[in-house]
């Protein structure tokens, strides 16, 4: 598994704020989509072995597509670690196959993403977001052309 | 079938990633590279060959021996790849910076 992103903000809040925004579904909804998007749903089972459904709905000009992703835990520290598997599902939950998404084949699957909390002062927490893919599983990105792809990802999410 | 090599499949591997590390302080001949490892000099000058295929090192040579740099500008790639994606995460922790903010207002309300 290879780092793929960290990106890391300090916040203007006490860890159990922090903490909260990831385990309470209403508040879930209120960051998980890009800019212009909603998040219609967020069912959290947050247990380990639990697996959370969480969508993100495209702006109705840009199609109005929703996305669907599934986090299934694996570890959780409280105040200190959430770690879970990332993958694109269907809206029921069911893994799914990105192609079928319309979204890039080789569009990384099983992402595992950690994220840290830490108090660094009173009232503000770090927060870190990490995520690990394995790179085999996007090594034919080449072939179908990086340009190509990245246009279409940048049209996802932009 | 044949599947032409790319940087993503250069840094899939831990090992091929450790002698990038070791290439990017300074070019070394295989030799000197295949010292840092526990591996056979033929595994360790594999991995040489594929990271050399994907344009990650360069080579040149100098007397008998050769000499393998790193080739930065190939890394970039990777960096244009994942770009979108850590855009998208710095799009989430703003919108939490807000929805935070707005709790904290919320809260300090209530209590008055």
């Amino acid at each position: 598994m290879a780092k793929q992103i960290e990106v890391t903000r300090i916040f203007n809040a006490p860890i159990e704020m922090v903490w909260k925004i990831w385990t309470d579904p209403e508040l879930v909804k209120r960051w998980w989509g890009p800019k212009h998007y909603i998040s219609p749903v967020a069912r959290i089972d947050f247990r380990i072995g639990g697996q959370s459904l969480v969508s993100m709905k495209a702006p109705p000009e840009m199609g109005g597509q929703e996305f669907f992703s599934i986090w299934e835990y694996v570890k959780i520290v409280p105040l200190k670690t959430i770690e879970f598997i990332q993958n694109l599902a269907d809206k029921n939950g069911n893994k799914t196959d990105p192609a079928k998404l319309g979204m890039p084949s080789d569009f990384p699957l099983d992402i595992k993403t950690v994220v840290t909390f830490k108090e660094v002062a009173d009232n503000k927490t770090e927060m870190t977001v990490t995520e690990y893919a394995e790179f085999g599983s996007i090594s034919n990105f080449a072939q179908i052309g990086l340009e190509q792809s990245m246009e279409k990802m940048a049209a996802i999410f932009s | 079938m044949e599947i032409r090599r790319d940087v993503f499949q250069a840094i899939a591997d831990p090992t091929r990633r450790a002698i990038l590390g070791l290439v990017a302080l300074q070019a070394m001949t295989p030799g000197a590279i295949a010292e840092n490892f526990n591996s056979s000099r033929q595994t360790i000058s594999k991995h040489i060959q594929i990271l050399n295929e994907c344009e990650l090192l360069s080579q040149t040579q100098s007397g008998r021996e050769i000499y393998y740099h790193f080739n930065p500008s190939k890394m970039k790639e990777i960096a244009d790849w994942l770009d979108p994606y850590r855009k998208l995460w710095e799009g989430r922790l703003s919108a939490m910076d807000d929805l935070l903010t707005e709790m904290q207002t919320k809260k300090g309300k209530s209590k008055k």
